[in-house]
Parts: structure tokens; sequence; C-alpha cells
């Protein structure tokens, strides 16, 4: 069975203007899967969807084969989740706090809160409000899995964080991660994290999936081809040839993004275009997350 | 047997792994039999998915130069997969000559690319400690 699984999903705040449209994809036990996208894609409305925040207005969400709106509690039992703007009571201190979350969840995991707190070097009599952004976050993970979930949702989870406190989270996740069969679904514009710990990444643009694809197949089989402009007088002239996932015109050059390794899309160019100087390099994520959906671009169907 | 991913570099990470532990078996850094740490702990130490240490490991595996014992763990193939001696010299002499030419053309001459060889040797085999070969031509760890 799927940990998390999103058919279809639509919603809009305002009439006819949907902030997503038609997401379709799913998460599968130990798999962790980055969300990303820029602001106003829909990250943050998709992640409160699938935690029965919100409902979508068409589709359906799917948390362990449950929905989390109909089935609250069977669902938040074996979720955790932390997101950038999480509110706790300033007022408890961190004991108070941890002490409730005990109480909610049978399950809790005392060797587990010991441990992060002794890793975290947390005092448990300090007030939330007297926590610095990274203890407060740090505080959150660790409401957030010691009741041991089976699906960690992160909300830009790093998001005003040192790189030190970055990483430190990072590598909790990667611990919680390897007991068997934990996923991790999380939005982060980090991409650097995102392709230290993810196996794969789903791009929102729009409101739709633009891509979703296994980090190592975009890394190797994923490449920009830069076409001189004299090549093709319109985007349609590069959009056409297969493989195109997206153009965009820098200078004087067409900035394409291609499936296919550098090689085979030279070539492949070359054949179609009758062109010489055409140069194909492959891409870091952060490069090609811009050619996606950065700035100036035409869009051609999603991938 | 120290391990470094650059998350943003020219490889993906699971080959980045894959060739630092081939790197490491070709200099004798690590040697038939030695035990490899699981794929759950190398991915706390480097901090990366699991599955993309496993990846690594399985392909490793299917190359014939780690073996996983059941309920014992991962180690280097006690007989490492051979290479048909004259093939790998065409290739070789070919590598050779490309690198040759390489380095012609950026000006270096030939005793500079014999000490680019024997940096490299260094950083395969790790320092000073140059591995010796028993009787049989097996490696042996100093």
């Amino acid at each position: 069975m799927t940990s998390l699984e999103f058919t279809n999903i639509s919603r809009s705040y305002k009439k006819g203007l949907p902030v997503l449209d038609g997401v379709t994809f799913s998460v599968a036990p130990g798999e962790v899967v980055g969300l990303l996208g820029r602001n106003g894609a829909g990250k943050t409305t998709l992640i409160r969807i699938a935690m029965g925040m919100l409902f979508p207005h068409y589709g359906s969400v799917r948390v362990f084969g449950l929905s989390p709106t109909d089935d609250p509690v069977a669902v938040k039992k074996r979720v955790g989740y932390v997101s950038e703007d999480q509110v706790f009571p300033g007022r408890l201190t961190i004991a108070e706090l941890i002490d409730f979350h005990r109480y909610l969840f049978a399950q809790w995991n005392d060797v587990l809160e010991r441990q992060l707190l002794d890793r975290f070097g947390l005092h448990t009599g300090s007030k939330i409000k007297q926590l610095s952004k990274g203890e407060a976050r740090q505080v959150a993970l660790l409401c957030a899995v010691c009741h041991r979930p089976e699906l960690l949702i992160l909300d830009e989870p790093a998001g005003g964080l040192d790189p030190a406190a970055r990483r430190e989270f990072l590598e909790t996740s990667i611990q919680l991660l390897n007991r068997e069969g934990t996923a991790i679904l999380f939005s982060s514009h980090h991409m650097t994290d995102v392709e230290r710990i993810g196996g794969r990444v789903v791009l929102l643009d729009k409101g739709k999936v633009r891509l979703d694809r296994d980090l190592d197949v975009l890394r190797e089989e994923t490449c920009m081809a830069m076409v001189p402009r004299a090549w093709a007088s319109e985007p349609a002239g590069v959009e056409a040839i297969p493989g195109c996932l997206g153009v965009r015109l820098v200078l004087d050059e067409w900035h394409a993004v291609f499936n296919g390794t550098p090689e085979s899309v030279h070539r492949s160019l070359q054949q179609s275009l009758g062109a010489s100087n055409i140069r194909c390099v492959s891409l870091p994520l952060e490069e090609l997350f811009i050619e996606l959906v950065g700035g100036d671009r035409k869009e051609v169907g999603a991938a | 047997m120290d391990l470094f991913v650059n998350p943003s570099g020219e490889l993906s990470i699971y080959r980045q792994i894959m060739r630092q532990i081939t790197e490491a078996i070709a200099g004798g850094r690590l040697i038939a039999g030695e035990k490899l740490p699981s794929h759950r702990d190398l991915s706390e130490q480097l901090v990366v998915a699991p599955l993309t240490v496993k990846k690594a490991y399985d392909e490793l595996e299917a190359l014939g130069y780690i073996e996983t014992q059941r309920g014992r763990g991962t180690f280097v193939c006690a007989r490492l997969p051979r290479i048909d001696p004259d093939d790998q010299n065409d290739q070789l002499r070919e590598r050779a000559r490309q690198l040759l030419s390489q380095a012609y053309l950026a000006g270096l001459r030939l005793p500079d690319v014999e000490k680019m060889l024997k940096d490299a040797d260094r950083e395969l085999t790790g320092g000073a400690a140059a591995r010796k070969f028993n009787d049989n031509g097996e490696k042996v760890k100093q």
C-alpha cells in the first residue's frame, strides 16, 4: 500500500483561480520525495490537504488508504508534521509541550525523546516563546517524530535555519527514515538538501505537476541545450523536438530542457535543426528548477 | 573508509558512492573480505537517503565487487571480477593516448603527466603505504 496518495486534487481559494489543478502522485513506504515549486505554486495547500487541514474541492487524498478528514485520529497516529509557521503555545515549557504530546500518542517513545533532547541540547524548563528559531523547529521535530510516524510531512522545515541547524534536522530525519518503511514528503527551497536526502522530486508549477522523476534519472537523463536563436526564430521550433520539457530565451540563445543525456540530445538536435554550434550540459537541480519554472519562459505541455 | 558526497556534483550521489568504493578497492584501501558499513549506517554518516546508498550497493553487487551475506553484512568480494587483460590493455592504451594528447595540448610535458599519475596513485592507495602483493599476486594489506 502507498503511504500517501493524491488523486486529481484541485482546490481554489477564489472561484475560477485554482491553486491546485489536477495533482496526482503518490509516495511509497521508505521513499523520500521532495516537493518543489515557486512561492504560490500550491505546495503548502497540497500538504494541508494531506494533513486533513483543508478539503480538496475535487479529487481525493489517501494516507495509508484512509481519508485524513474522515479518519483524522487513525491518520494522525501514523503521521508526523512540521511546518515553517507552526505555532505552539508560547507560555508552555518544553516539558509541558512534550507531556501534552505524550498524552495524545499511546505509542510515544521515551527513549527517542531523551535522545533528541540530548542531541539538540534543549532544556526542558525553557519556555517556548524564549526559544530561538532553530530551537523551536527542533522542538517541533521532536514532537512530530517521537510517536514513530510511518509518514513524515515537512513543509519547508529548514526555512530560516542556519546551515548547521539544517544539517542537524536532515540527520535526524534520515535516522528516522532508517526505521523500516517511514516515508518522507518535504517541501523545500534548499535544492542541495533535496539533492542530498531526496530520492524523487515532484515539481509543482501553477497548481499542476510539472515534473515527477527520480533524482538520479533527472541528474543523468535530463539536460539543457543552448541553441543560438539563428536556428529557430520561434520557441515552437525547439518545443516541437521530441523530449523538450521547456524553452526560454536568454539573450540570443534558446535555453531548452530536454529528456536525454547531453550526448544524445546534442545528436538529435543536430539532426533536427541541422545546427552545429549547439551546446548541451547536464544541470544541478537548482539550475533545472530555474530553467523550468523561472521567470520569462514559454509553456510546453506537462512532463 | 572515508566517503564524501557532493549533492551538487556532476555525478548523481549513488554514482559518487559507487566510484569512491571502487577506487578504494582498486587502491587497496578496501581489501577482499573486508566488511562495509550497513547501508543504513552509511546513509546516516553521509546524510543521504538510505535508498540511495542501497542503490549504490545493489549496483556494486551486480558488478561483482561486493556481496551481501544474509544476517552478516556486506563485504568486499573475495574474488573480484576479472576483466580480460587483452581487452583491458587495449582500452588503457587508448586512454593513455587521450590523456597524453590532452596534456600536450595544454602545454604540459611527459614528466608533468608522470607526476600526475604518481599523485593519483597516492590518492588511490592512501598515502605512502604502497600496496604489496603476495606470491599468488593477490593484494595484501600492510
